[in-house]
């Protein structure tokens, strides 16, 4: 999936980002497919309605985490992106190779969701401000690539 | 504390984002234990509250909900007749409460009538704060007053022995009420069918009701009072025949459910909704503490170096074990003060909004079961904490001190 | 003399999922007061290895240690730590600073672990000797990727020199050094010998540094 040679993502980072993004889509989509729930019991439907109340909320403080990871990240790989510069890369090539991985991982885990959506009986409009939202944390994280550059 | 302070403006806060995150999470755990818990507690509550009306030989009656009911077709004969047959037959509890009533009062609430006869009141035995308990053989008429319990939000405008004159909304005639007594502060009623829902009686005012009372009350209080009546020792067969009565003076199908179809409802519906709320609660916990541990590691691999610098200079590890206990015991305290201002804001929101029916007295509106679920939330905290903050440690542990000055 | 340093070393042993090192196998050294010492050898044959073991950073080893007359072996990682604050100081590459504090804060940091009052007194006293002396006055405010690595080379030695240690152990202390900020690092540390008897232990590759040590121990790399 990710061109792990020249790409800044190891198997653990890509693993790491799915399942991040995997997290804020499957509490999305459980949120999503509790709502088409007849629930008969009082007792679960006010338990559940506690969080979908707060849906939106809830589902956008959970992205943090995805900005934990491309924080952290970036930290991380500070000189791999000096040694890479040093070597003959470039760091508009970094910033967009880092932007694509971002994207392929965030693109297969959204078709993933998609594919649960229409197996639930869900909207599939349901889900679609997270990769508007997950995109947006792309392009600020990759800002942070290029200033990288002159470590 | 030097070093603590130290620690906690020069190296954790300097990392704003992991620090946030961690705030976060434990705030989404914080919320998912505090509602988790609240519910089992109410429920819990409701279900010994029921426990009194819920004896052998007891039926409690319930609308058959596949039924067709055509209240319309109703004519206060019928419910008359109902009455008669109950009155001639069987001891029952009856209890109907919503009908509303302005009369003035200091926090300027909607009242609540709860209409209540002797059977249905000692059976609940209700805490007074003053005063002495229902009396329930008054006479009715123009010029009679009959003697009443309130809630304890009334009792500055109104203390035991003062006359309250309203229209009352179930004979449809003015009355005057005297107050007998004042319910204790946090008095409640679960509704029989969801048992962690609940009315408070602070604004109310429980009217004893008796054979006369019923006979001149209009048909809404007739009919409501039927929807959960509960027949008191009595057999099955007796219950048959009454169910009988109903169905063909009023066209009504009622349930009446004993004692071992309540434990089995009990069981099959609460129970089992418990364990799922207990399940689903678990697991989401279960992913937010493996988020934080994550996020725990994350920071350690962000802090390595300003660590390690401090061991090598005469930092011990048990001196770091208490600073990142210290420091979680912080993160946790802010969180509770979230969660606690989030109950504060529902429960006061309730006075502020004017609704009688969930106001509660204490520190913000916070009542026991809220107390409860917060030591709840502390509890779980301390879980997580203690697993964050030891897998932590094993990481940093893990680095020999002099490769991590140098990371 | 008093020996400070009593080390008998059977075996230390790297372990990696491929394969397993031994190195300082039977290796034995008594230090004096006072006494300088410069380790050489080839890369992998164990100087930092020995270095942190000296330094109290290292116990996973087969072997004895007393230090100061007193066996470390079983003591407790807090009096460890309590040792590395107050009678060892290191000084290490340059990059050994905490970024996110200014230079003054790092040269500061082990007043923070140093505890009593007394400790606390002395604060002041030697933090300006010890920058009088290096002469890092004028960078004291900048952060440490403010400053040349000359600078942060000497903020790193002011930070292993404030508690006024009695060893103190030098890792490479020189290696991304010009010359001229080499020879102001090694007259310091000199001084520090020649003024107050403080026992010095260099690790470095620099032949013409260890030669200047009243004894130089060559480590080989095991076979």
């Amino acid at each position: 999936m990710v061109n792990l040679k020249k790409s800044l993502f190891r198997l653990t980072d890509v693993l790491e980002l799915c399942i991040a993004y995997t997290f804020c889509f499957s509490l999305n989509l459980t949120f999503d497919y509790v709502k088409t729930v007849d629930l008969e019991s009082y007792i679960l439907k006010s338990f559940f309605e506690n969080f979908l109340d707060y849906q939106l909320q809830i589902v956008i403080l959970s992205t943090f985490i995805v900005i934990v990871f491309h924080y952290q990240m970036l930290y991380r790989k500070k000189t791999e992106v000096f040694c890479k510069i040093l070597v003959g890369d470039t760091g508009l090539n970094i910033t967009a190779r880092y932007s694509l991985d971002c994207l392929t991982i965030l693109v297969f885990v959204y078709l993933l969701s998609t594919l649960v959506s229409v197996y639930l009986n869900l909207s599939l409009t349901g889900n679609l401000f997270l990769p508007l939202i997950f995109a947006v944390y792309i392009l600020i994280s990759a800002r942070q690539v290029r200033k990288y550059e002159d470590i | 504390m030097k070093i603590f302070k130290f620690f906690v403006s020069k190296i954790f806060l300097r990392k704003v984002i992991p620090s946030i995150s961690v705030i976060l999470l434990i705030c989404m755990s914080n919320y998912i234990t505090y509602i988790a818990a609240r519910t089992v507690i109410s429920t819990f509550q409701g279900y010994q509250e029921t426990r009194g009306l819920n004896q052998e030989g007891n039926f409690i009656a319930n609308l058959d909900p596949n039924s067709v009911a055509d209240f319309g077709a109703i004519e206060a004969k019928g419910t008359q007749k109902v009455y008669d047959y109950l009155n001639s037959h069987f001891d029952y509890a009856f209890y109907v409460d919503g009908f509303m009533v302005s009369i003035p009062n200091s926090y300027d609430m909607e009242i609540s009538l709860c209409y209540m006869n002797e059977s249905y009141y000692a059976a609940n035995q209700f805490e007074l704060l003053q005063g002495t308990d229902l009396m329930f053989d008054f006479p009715l008429g123009e010029d009679k007053e009959i003697p009443v319990l309130i809630g304890k939000g009334l009792s500055e405008t109104y203390p035991v022995g003062s006359l309250i004159n309203i229209d009352d909304p179930a004979l449809n005639q003015a009355i005057t009420l005297k107050v007998q007594g004042v319910l204790k502060g946090n008095e409640y009623h679960s509704n029989f069918y969801a048992l962690n829902s609940k009315s408070y009686y602070i604004f109310s005012i429980f009217v004893p009701v008796n054979e006369e009372f019923i006979n001149h009350a209009n048909l809404g209080l007739q009919v409501n009072g039927l929807m959960d009546i509960v027949v008191l020792q009595t057999t099955e067969e007796k219950i048959l025949d009454l169910s009988e009565v109903i169905q063909d003076t009023l066209g009504l199908k009622f349930n009446f459910f004993s004692q071992q179809d309540n434990y089995e409802y009990f069981n099959e519906y609460y129970f089992h909704s418990l364990k799922i709320v207990a399940v689903v609660s678990l697991i989401l916990l279960l992913m937010i503490t493996c988020l934080s541990v994550w996020n725990a590691l994350v920071s350690i691999r962000l802090m390595l170096k300003d660590l390690t610098i401090n061991l090598l200079v005469g930092l011990s590890y048990s001196k770091l074990r208490k600073i990142f206990y210290s420091y979680f015991g912080i993160v946790f305290l802010i969180n509770l003060v979230i969660v606690f201002s989030f109950t504060a804001m529902n429960r006061y929101g309730c006075w502020l909004r004017k609704d009688a029916t969930f106001s509660t007295y204490g520190l913000f509106g916070l009542i026991g079961m809220d107390w409860l679920a917060l030591l709840f939330v502390v509890v779980s905290d301390i879980v997580i904490g203690i697993i964050v903050v030891e897998i932590m440690l094993r990481k940093i542990k893990k680095v020999p001190i002099s490769l991590g000055v140098l990371q | 003399m008093m020996k400070v340093i009593d080390l008998s070393i059977k075996e230390k042993i790297y372990k990696s999922k491929q394969s397993q090192l031994s190195i300082l196998n039977n290796f034995n050294l008594e230090v004096a007061a006072g006494e300088k010492i410069a380790i050489v050898g080839e890369s992998g044959a164990g100087k930092s290895s020995l270095l942190n073991i000296i330094g109290l950073l290292d116990r996973n080893y087969v072997g004895e240690y007393t230090l100061f007359g007193s066996p470390t072996d079983h003591s407790h990682t807090s009096e460890l730590a309590q040792w590395r604050n107050q009678r060892i100081g290191f000084v290490l590459q340059e990059s050994a600073l905490i970024n996110s504090l200014t230079v003054e804060d790092n040269i500061k940091l082990p007043f923070l672990y140093a505890g009593s009052e007394k400790k606390n007194l002395r604060e002041d006293e030697n933090f300006e000797t010890v920058v009088n002396a290096i002469g890092i006055k004028p960078i004291l405010k900048k952060k440490p990727l403010e400053c040349s690595g000359g600078e942060r080379a000497r903020a790193v030695f002011a930070r292993g020199i404030i508690m006024k240690p009695q060893i103190i152990l030098a890792d490479e202390p020189t290696a991304s050094l010009d010359m001229e900020n080499r020879e102001r690092i090694v007259a310091l540390l000199f001084g520090l010998n020649r003024e107050f008897g403080t026992t010095i232990i260099t690790v470095t590759h620099d032949l013409e540094i260890a030669n200047r040590h009243d004894r130089v121990i060559h480590l080989e790399r095991s076979k």
